[in-house]
This record gives C-alpha cells, structure tokens and sequence, in this order.
C-alpha cells in the first residue's frame, strides 16, 4: 500500500543536489543595477492612485514617474522651495490670489488621449475640491484657462503656502480630463491615461515595474528601468541594501548611527527633510496643571539633550518649536532650557508638592524611552510620573471630545505630528477652534489666531518668518510644550547614483542621475 | 470510514465558524473607532463616513456579521478597504507563494529529518545517536526568525551567495528557486529536528515489535528491515504531523515571509495589521483557518485509510 523507498545512496544523491544548488547560487546574479536598471525600495504596495483618493507615499513616487506635475520641490539653500517641472514652461505668482502657468507643447497623453493641454490642469484640479483631498485644495476658486497650454489658478482667498503643500505635493497630479471621464471619474490602480517618461506595472506583494514610455518626447531619465521592490520593514529594506539589492531606501534612527559611526561601502546619506515635530504636552485645564508656573517648571526639568541621545541615538534634531527645519519660521532657540535647580525653585513658589502625573504616549520603542527619561527628568525635582503606553487607536482619541471623555483626564503627553514643507501646516492645530479636535493643551490666544490668518495671506517670506516665530513664542509662554525633537527622513544609497526626495520622504524616481 | 468522514467533516465546519466569530468579534474588541483606526487620525468626517457605509459600519453589529457570514459563504470575502480589490483574489494571489515555501521547507525537512531518525533509532544510545539528539533538539529549539535573520546575515549580506529578498524575477524559475533557498532553509530547520525526534521514538517502538525481530532470525538484511518494514509503521505519526506542519507554517512563515520580504500570506497579514485594514486581514486569516482544517483533515483521514485502528477508536 504505501511504498517508501529510501536509500543512503539516494539521500547523498539529494543532499548532493542540494549542495550543487546552493554552490550555483553563489554567483550574484540578483544583484542590483545591472546596466541600466536601478533597483530601490517601495514600503508597500499601490493601492490607489487617483490623486483625490489615494493614501500617499508610494502612490505619489508613482504619479510622479506617470503623470504631468506643473511643479516640484527643491532646496535653496538650506529652505525648501519649488520649481516648474520639464512639463511647465513657467509658473509665476502674479499676486496673492493668482498664479498663472504654462505649459511645455508636444506632451502626450497615452492611450491617445491627445495632448496635455491646460484644460487638463483646470480638470484636475477642479475636481480635487470635492475628493478626499479637498482640504489641501480648499483654497482653490477656480482654474482659467487661458489658451490651449496656458491659465491661472484663482485663489478664493489670499493662501501663500498653496503652491508648496498643494501644487507640488502629490495631489497635484494633472490628469488627462478625457480618460478620466471615460474612465467614470475616479479610477484606483490604472490611470486612464498616462504621460510621464515611465509606464509602469504592478506585481502586487513584490514589485511596482518602471518601463520607459516609448511615446515620451521629454529628456529621458537616467535609468531605462527601475524595479521598486515592494520591502514592508524598513530593517529588511537596510538588509537588502547592504546585500546589493537596492541602491536606495529609506532608513531608520538606529541605523542612520549606526551608518554615521561606519557607513557600508560605496555609500551616502541624505536626510531628505524633518518634517516631523514632536513635543510633550500638558492640558493647561486640568486641576493639577493650571498653574503655570508648574508648566514652566516641568519645561526647565526635562532633558531634551538626554532624550535625543538616549532615545533617538543622537540622530534628530533638536527642537524649538513646530516649525520644523528647513520651513520659513524655524526658530533656533527656546525661550527655557534644562536647569532642574530653577526647576525646584519654580515648584516651591508654585507651593506645589507630592505632585503625581500620568504621562501618556504611543506604544513605540523611542517614544518609551523618552518618556522613562521624562518620567527620571520630573521625578528628580519631586514629580512622580506615572507612563501609559497607549495603542494608537484609543491615543488619537483620548484629546478628542467627540470620542468620549478622556480628554478630561489628561495630563501629560507625548505628541508627534508631521507636516507639510510650509509652517502654515503645523499652526492651524492649535487656535482655539481646534480645542477638544487636536489642541489638546487646551490654551486659546487672540494674538495666536490673528497672526494664523496673517501668516497664510503673507508673501513676504521675512514678514512670514516673524509671525511663525511669534506664534511659537505664543505656545511656549502658555508652558504647555516641551519641545523635543524633528525626525528626519534618511536615506541611504550608492554614491554612483544620484538622489531626488521630496522633504516629506517621496522619491522622485525620473529625477535620479547616475553621479 | 465514511461515518469517521462526516463526524471530521462536521468537527471542520464548527471549527471555522468559531473562527469566523472570533475574527469578527476582533473587531469590533479592539480599542477605538474602527474607521478611525483604519483611515487614521486625521481622515475627514466625509471619508469616515464613506467608509462606515463601505463596510456596514453604521448597521447593528449583529446585522453586520450576519452579512459577512452571508458574503463569506459566496466566496465573497469583502473588498480591500483602500484599492477596492477583491480580498478573496488578494489572498489567493499570495497564497501561492505561500504554499510553494512551505512545501520547500518541509520537503528538505522529511529529506534529512526522517534518514536522521531512522538512523539514530537502529543505532541507539551511541554517540552519533546522542550527538544526532543534540542537533534536532538544537533545531528544534532556535526560533525560525533566528534562523532567517542569521542565514540572511551570512549568506547574502556577508558571502553575497544567495539573494536576500523577495521571490525573484517573475517567469525566470531559476532566480525564484534561488530566492527560495533561504527561507525554505529557515522554515524547515526546525522541522528536521521534530521529525527526527518523532521518527527515532516511533521506529524505537516499531523495532522492539515481534515482527520485527521474526524479520531478524530470517536474517534478512537490516536495511530491508528497517526501510521496508519498521518505517512503513513507524511514518504514520509522521504523517498527521508533516500534515499539521504544513497547515502551521501557512500563517507560521510569517517570520520568514517578513525578513526576507517574500511576498506570501503571512506578510500579507502583517502587512495589513500593519495597515490597519481589517477586511483583508480577516479573509486572509479565513482563508488560511480553512486551509488548515482541510489540510489537517486530510492527514487525519489518510491516517485513518491507512490505521483501521484509528477510525475505530472515534
């Protein structure tokens, strides 16, 4: 019935053939960028990419091979910018409401949809107000056309950040008005019509394939194919780029220093942007911390120094505020430093005594070290700091009236947002109509408010720096902050390529160069 | 035979029922707003909204599992709350990968693991009985993400040997069967270790029977004995644990689907905790529960066809 034949000689005979294999195998014919094809890593799959419905991330590292942008990011100096892309012949503020645009002739959609034409920029952005998306185009009228590759976009209200964190970020996609119809309106993963110097192709789970278009009349990009290999776990991703297998990918705190103390060979960093802010709050209404002398005293006991080298390896920098480096209005110093003896004299005049605070934050390795770091800082002056590790689910509700009662209860926080390269972002969180929504500190400040609008009407970028900075100074005097730290987005390659990101940590893949 | 087939196969069903309870009840347990938790802190109230009406959200739960209970029964598992695709075709597209790391792993397992145990039974107590024993408790012991971690580190990062991740080139078989060594060699490892333990004790068992030494007096040779006779008794708890092997190591090869970024059903579980969409996780999770109710049955009755005591015993 069952017939099981084994032999010592068969099994050598396989082990033999194994052994075989695994000798063949030593011959790296994996490994990455032969010829013309650059290897570097996506941290997931697409999963939409109709610009007013997609998550972001990949989606917009493949709109920008695919798809026409009127403009893109880039640096001068030390601060963020943009320019006009090879599609846009010009882009030009006219005045606070106005900015007009050209674009380049002889651009073609795929699937003959015709050519790209300024009746498609009005489409795309036209409908982003009633997408998803619509808060970043909320201050968008209208689009005029003008001729048949020419027009200005009309503002409602005087927005200045609207070109930075609305045209050059992924949302501004310009899509071919024919094809989308056809197509219905919306699409997920196959836009109706392309036109960009990549065609592009999905292996779910494994890779997204960039081809070049054949119908592309622009100036051709470095590299004839690139592979973005689909690696979930940024560890994995550092493992294949040590190994050969990508020649670009994003990196983590721990081994950005461990990369700062013996870099691999043949390789470099870049820190794209540090468009993250992170702070611990305090809720200036609860019983125990409405005196703000106590607040002040908590900002004077906490070592951000210690933080930032216990925590975070000594590979972010260090914070003054919300506006994150790089972005008009950065401020370079803080109004208060660590001075735990100031800090004990404040808590005596204060009259406060056996203090106990709960100190929550996200369950994350960086973010529990830091908070044990806070919770010895406050406990070496007196204040006995209990930490909560919290999932994310019940953390990004806890301030939220409209999610319960828990924001009665708080106390203290640690907090990280993200933000677009314009401070305008990072301020709308805390004027007093975001109480209960996102200002969990709970302060309001009419100045604060006055000065919000006038940051976002400003175009002088010195008026803009000052008001940013006094806004910051507004927060810091409430006691409610201590500013820690701005992760950066790093990224590791070859040093024979070239590399394009996005402050936000976007690639942009058509824009890599062989060095 | 057929009563022992419908008493398993009624066991089956209730097995993925409560499974399908237990999956759904997930849901809605864990701390928090379900479509918050899913779209993210700061999604729209509109998008919030679209979202609780996608997935039924807004009904009463009791109504809501009855209609995945429904779809699921269809085959209809949902769609992926953020590209809209089929989960049921999403899962099956990565279940492939799956199945072919699993069989890999195994197959080099029962290569080594079973001639292992079967040596150290016809010679026991020796030191290459002792030292074989060390070895697969050995294996057995160092978890496979270990295993994956210290084989990525050594043979494709530090000898540049063996690929260090993904499948390989989609249509090119030999860079795919390159790509499966390692993780086929982490996801086995252990196994060689049990199977070798399993098989000495089992054929230590078989060797003592009277059959077995009536096949000595006859003086026939002791490798017939031992491969014709003893193994073909003492395989079959084998086989009910290569079945529940390969049922385990379908969401179990998650460790190495993750370090080695293979695409495969467990990365695509974590991926989508990860994620935070639910509706993928649960069909994956579905989908894989099933497999290894009917892979595990399978084993049981083949045992069964094979062992008439077995079916007895039930």
């Amino acid at each position: 019935m069952l017939k099981f034949r084994q032999t010592r000689r068969g099994f050598l005979a396989t082990t033999a053939a194994v052994g075989a294999g695994t000798l063949f195998a030593g011959l790296p014919r994996w490994a990455n960028a032969a010829g013309n094809t650059l290897n570097v890593r996506f941290d997931g799959d697409i999963e939409i990419l109709d610009p007013g419905y997609m998550t972001g991330g990949v989606e917009i590292e493949t709109q920008q091979a695919v798809l026409p942008f009127l403009v893109e990011y880039t640096t001068k100096g030390d601060t963020f910018t943009w320019r006009p892309t090879v599609f846009a012949k010009s882009v030009v503020q006219r005045d606070k409401t106005h900015i007009d645009f050209e674009l380049n002739e002889g651009f073609k959609w795929s699937r003959g949809f015709g050519e790209v034409k300024a009746s498609d920029v009005k489409y795309a952005f036209e409908r982003m107000k009633t997408t998803d998306w619509s808060g970043t185009f909320e201050a968008l009228d209208h689009v005029e056309v003008t001729g048949s590759h020419s027009g200005t976009v009309v503002l409602n209200q005087p927005f200045s950040p609207f070109i930075m964190i609305a045209l050059a970020s992924g949302p501004a996609a310009i899509l071919s008005e024919k094809a989308t119809e056809k197509a219905g309106g919306k699409f997920t993963l196959d836009i109706p019509a392309t036109c960009g110097p990549y065609l592009y192709e999905q292996i779910p789970g494994q890779r997204v394939v960039f081809k070049p278009n054949p119908d592309w009349t622009g100036p051709q990009p470095a590299f004839e194919t690139v592979n973005a290999l689909v690696i979930g776990e940024i560890k994995a991703a550092e493992l294949a780029f040590e190994a050969g297998e990508v020649k670009c990918t994003k990196i983590g705190a721990d081994t950005m220093a461990r990369y700062q103390t013996k870099m691999p060979p043949n390789s470099a960093l870049k820190v794209a942007g540090e468009l993250q802010y992170m702070w611990m709050g305090m809720n200036t209404e609860h019983p125990k911390l409405q005196d703000v002398r106590l607040r002040k005293a908590i900002q004077h006991a906490v070592d951000v120094d210690s933080i930032l080298q216990g925590a975070y390896s000594g590979t972010t920098a260090k914070s003054f505020g919300i506006v994150c480096p790089g972005l008009i209005g950065k401020r370079n110093k803080a109004g208060y430093s660590y001075d735990p003896g100031k800090a004990r004299q404040m808590l005596s005049e204060a009259g406060v005594s056996n203090l106990e605070l709960d100190l929550r934050t996200l369950n994350l390795q960086e973010r529990m070290l830091a908070a044990q770091i806070i919770q010895a800082n406050l406990g070496a002056v007196g204040i006995k700091v209990n930490v909560i590790p919290m999932d994310s689910g019940p953390f990004w509700d806890m301030g939220q009236e409209s999610k319960g009662d828990t924001w009665k209860d708080l106390q203290l926080w640690l907090m990280r947002y993200g933000t677009n390269p314009d401070p305008y972002e990072a301020t709308q969180w805390f004027r007093s109509d975001q109480i209960g929504v996102w200002n969990w500190e709970r302060w309001t400040d009419p100045e604060y408010d006055r000065l919000y609008k006038e940051g976002i009407a400003e175009t002088d970028p010195d008026k803009r720096d000052a008001t940013y900075k006094r806004m910051q100074e507004i927060m810091e005097n409430t006691g409610a902050y201590v500013w820690i730290n701005h992760e950066p987005e790093t990224f590791v390659h070859r040093t024979d390529i070239k590399i394009h990101v996005a402050p936000s940590g976007e690639m942009n893949l058509p824009n890599f160069k062989r060095a | 035979m057929w009563f022992y087939t419908l008493k398993r196969l009624g066991l089956s069903l209730a097995v993925v029922v409560a499974v399908v309870l237990v999956l759904f009840s997930l849901l809605h347990l864990i701390p928090g707003d379900p479509a918050t938790i899913a779209l993210g802190p700061r999604a729209t109230p509109e998008t919030v909204a679209r979202y609780s009406a996608k997935m039924h959200l807004d009904e009463p739960v009791l109504v809501q599992f009855f209609i995945y209970v429904k779809d699921a029964a269809t085959g209809d598992l949902g769609v992926d709350v953020f590209s809209n695709r089929s989960v049921t075709k999403i899962v099956l597209d990565q279940l492939g990968f799956t199945v072919i790391l699993v069989i890999a792993g195994l197959t080099w397992a029962v290569l080594l693991g079973i001639p292992l145990g079967c040596f150290s039974a016809v010679r026991p107590n020796t030191p290459l009985d002792r030292m074989t024993g060390i070895l697969s408790v050995g294996t057995i012991a160092i978890p496979s993400f270990l295993v994956s971690i210290w084989a990525l580190l050594i043979f494709a990062i530090a000898l540049h040997w063996l690929p260090a991740i993904g499948a390989g080139e989609p249509g090119d078989t030999m860079d795919q069967a390159l790509h499966l060594i390692l993780p086929a060699f982490a996801v086995g490892l252990g196994w060689v270790g049990y199977l070798a333990r399993m098989v000495r004790a089992s054929m230590l068992e078989v060797m003592n029977e009277s059959y077995i030494r009536a096949a000595y007096a006859f003086g026939l040779p002791e490798r017939t004995i031992v491969y014709r006779y003893a193994l073909r008794v003492a395989i079959l708890p084998t086989i009910t644990l290569v079945g529940m092997g390969f049922s385990g190591l379908l969401s179990g090869a998650v460790f190495a689907e993750v370090i080695f970024s293979r695409p495969g059903v467990g990365k695509l579980i974590f991926d989508t905790v990860m994620s935070r969409n639910f509706p993928v996780v649960q069909g994956a999770v579905l989908i894989t529960t099933s497999l290894y109710i009917i892979i595990t049955l399978v084993a049981d009755l083949l045992v069964a066809w094979l062992d008439p005591r077995v079916r007895e015993s039930l």
